[in-house]
């Protein structure tokens, strides 16, 4: 125990004085592994980032959710202000549940002048928004930036409206991309009848068969009628879930990539400057192989220097894009919740934890020379 | 190109006693299409000093890296006192003491340092370690250098500090290379005395040497030239 230490230590003092000799050799190691780790890093991140936005899309629309959006012209026969339009997906009714509101093909402005889409609910929907309503005005704002609970004063076309601020949640989520103001059916008949987006929310029950398969009875619905100039819209979570499984098998490739990167430039470059002052060091390691130290011993030294610069490099380039978080991938286009961390650190995901076990492959392939090298006669090197 | 001359069969007749360090029938070579250094060697190495002398580039340092285990033999075997293989690192450790022929010594560590991590991987105590230092360092004279590093000593100071070294330990079997080169008189007869009290009849002791200063000491005397008809051609020539 006491020679591992005392050898332990020399070693220790050999490697510092080289260090300090030849600054360019530990700095090459920590510069090429640090950038490549940097790489790596912005690449797996902006990989979790892209998962994490589309579940959270995947989320707010629901994976039970079917919206069908089907387009209502003003010289349609479905233009109705009062009535309803007929309920094509009743045969379905046993499968789900329905919400119907219409999106007018006007636009409305705050008093702030920000935008907001308009839609109207008729009677059959009134239970769903009864829990929204205010005493002061039918009118409903779903907004995810107003404060809620506010009165605020809404412009379509011509008309002023006063609409009680709430926060989207339940049925309306899949819908909101913006702003939205809600009115009860015929508020505005004239701008209702230049047409409307005929919108049906369909909640799947937990027990009914696959989303698939209601989508294609949807659209079969829908083909039945003869009538129809251009078929609806139907979405559903099903084109979310296959683009993220594709973006998984995406992620899984470039995180291959990426190792077969990292490990074999830090094993060729490691491995070079480890060859390089192994030849220079060989006295030494002669020399104390000649007391009877251990080859192993011998052999560590060298694997632990690797290591140890290989994940200081690594880990210093993790840390300092966690530092530069926000400015980098907020540059890069994604959203401030995504970016956030309360949903979990992206950097301390196994994706970017992988990183420090393909620096310590490379650290440890680039040490194999060394103990080719060890396995050369004390006496062919020393005189 | 040089090539290396051959050692051939030594006429001395292989005993193998307790206590000795036999050669047997050892036959080696650096490279496969080179000629033998050493060519079935024998010979038993009994306690007590024997020098080994003779030309440059005749095997003597050779021979003593195979006696200890820092080259393995290509045919042959060696057998140590203890019996462990000489390639063991165990029989390094605690048995052997080698000096070589120059750059002895750790340069980062003082020489009190280079001789407590020799002990210590011999698995001595630090009392012990710290005892015969004290006692080595004294006997050949750089007790006040114990401290320094190698780099600020002179060259006879570092060959005295690499055989306290090796002496420290103690060790059944010590192997020194000309320990004496390029040292003047002085420095020699402090060795010869250090020497001299460490083998003290009970150890083994084999001087590679051409250094004729040394052969008073020697009990024995191994005398290479006498295999290498080559070397007499050289002393016809002169």
């Amino acid at each position: 125990m006491r020679s591992s230490i005392l050898i332990a230590s020399y070693l220790w003092k050999d490697t510092w004085k080289r260090w300090f000799e030849q600054p360019g050799s530990p700095l090459s190691r920590l510069f090429v592994t640090g950038l490549l780790a940097l790489v790596a890093t912005v690449i797996l991140v902006a990989f979790h980032l892209l998962e994490r936005s589309i579940r959270e899309r995947l989320e707010r629309f629901g994976l039970n959710t079917i919206v069908v959006r089907e387009s209502v012209n003003s010289d349609s026969r479905d233009l109705t202000v009062f009535t309803d339009a007929p309920d094509r997906l009743a045969a379905l009714s046993d499968h789900g549940q329905k919400l119907r509101v219409r999106q007018l093909f006007v636009r409305g402005t705050t008093e702030w002048q920000d935008g907001v889409i308009v839609l109207t609910y008729g009677p059959e929907s009134f239970d769903h928004f009864i829990e929204f309503l205010s005493p002061e005005t039918p009118g409903i704002l779903f907004s995810e930036e107003l404060p809620p609970d506010a009165l605020v004063r809404v412009n379509v076309s011509r008309h002023a409206t006063l609409a009680v601020t709430r926060r989207p949640q339940g049925w309306l989520r899949p819908l909101i991309t913006e702003d939205m103001l809600l009115v009860p059916q015929g508020t505005w008949p004239d701008e209702e009848r230049l047409g409307f987006i005929e919108t049906t929310i369909f909640q799947r029950n937990p027990d009914a068969i696959p989303v698939a398969h209601l989508v294609s009875a949807m659209t079969t619905f829908y083909a039945m009628d003869r009538d129809r100039r251009s078929p609806p819209q139907v979405q559903s979570a099903l084109p979310m879930i296959r683009e993220l499984e594709k973006l998984k098998e995406r992620q899984v490739q470039w995180r291959n990539l990426l190792a077969a990167i990292l490990g074999l430039a830090v094993s060729l470059v490691y491995g070079s400057i480890a060859v390089l002052e192994f030849r220079q060091n060989l006295f030494v390691t002669a020399l104390l192989r000649s007391f009877g130290a251990p080859r192993q011993f011998l052999f560590w030294r060298h694997l632990i220097e690797n290591a140890l610069l290989a994940n200081l490099a690594a880990i210093s380039a993790v840390a300092l894009m966690a530092a530069l978080h926000t400015a980098i991938f907020g540059t890069l286009g994604f959203a401030k919740p995504v970016l956030d961390f309360s949903g979990g650190n992206p950097y301390a995901s196994a994706e970017v934890l992988s990183i420090l076990i393909w620096v310590n492959v490379g650290a440890l392939l680039s040490s194999i020379p060394i103990l080719i090298g060890l396995r050369t006669p004390v006496g062919a090197t020393l005189n | 190109m040089s090539v290396p001359l051959p050692i051939r069969p030594s006429p001395t007749v292989v005993n193998g006693g307790q206590g000795t360090m036999t050669c047997h029938e050892v036959s080696f070579r650096y490279f496969r299409q080179q000629p033998w250094v050493i060519e079935r060697f024998s010979y038993s190495f009994a306690p007590g000093i024997t020098l080994i002398k003779g030309a440059s580039g005749c095997g003597k340092s050779t021979l003593l890296r195979l006696m200890a285990g820092y080259l393995v033999p290509a045919m042959g075997a060696i057998v140590t006192p203890s019996g462990r293989q000489p390639a063991d690192p165990e029989f390094q450790r605690r048995d052997l003491g080698y000096v070589f022929q120059q750059l002895n010594l750790l340069p980062l560590a003082s020489v009190t340092r280079n001789l407590t991590l020799a002990a210590s991987l011999a698995g001595l105590p630090p009392e012990t370690t710290a005892m015969r230092s004290a006692k080595w360092l004294r006997l050949l004279g750089i007790e006040e250098f114990a401290s320094r590093l190698p780099q600020s000593l002179s060259g006879g100071q570092q060959q005295r500090a690499a055989i306290s070294r090796a002496l420290v330990k103690e060790p059944q079997v010590l192997l020194l290379d000309e320990p004496t080169s390029g040292l003047d008189d002085l420095n020699t007869r402090v060795i010869i005395r250090a020497l001299q009290e460490y083998v003290n009849g009970a150890r083994i002791c084999v001087i590679s040497s051409h250094d004729a200063r040394l052969e008073s000491l020697a009990n024995e005397i191994l005398d290479f030239n006498r295999f290498l008809p080559v070397e007499r051609h050289l002393e016809a020539l002169v």
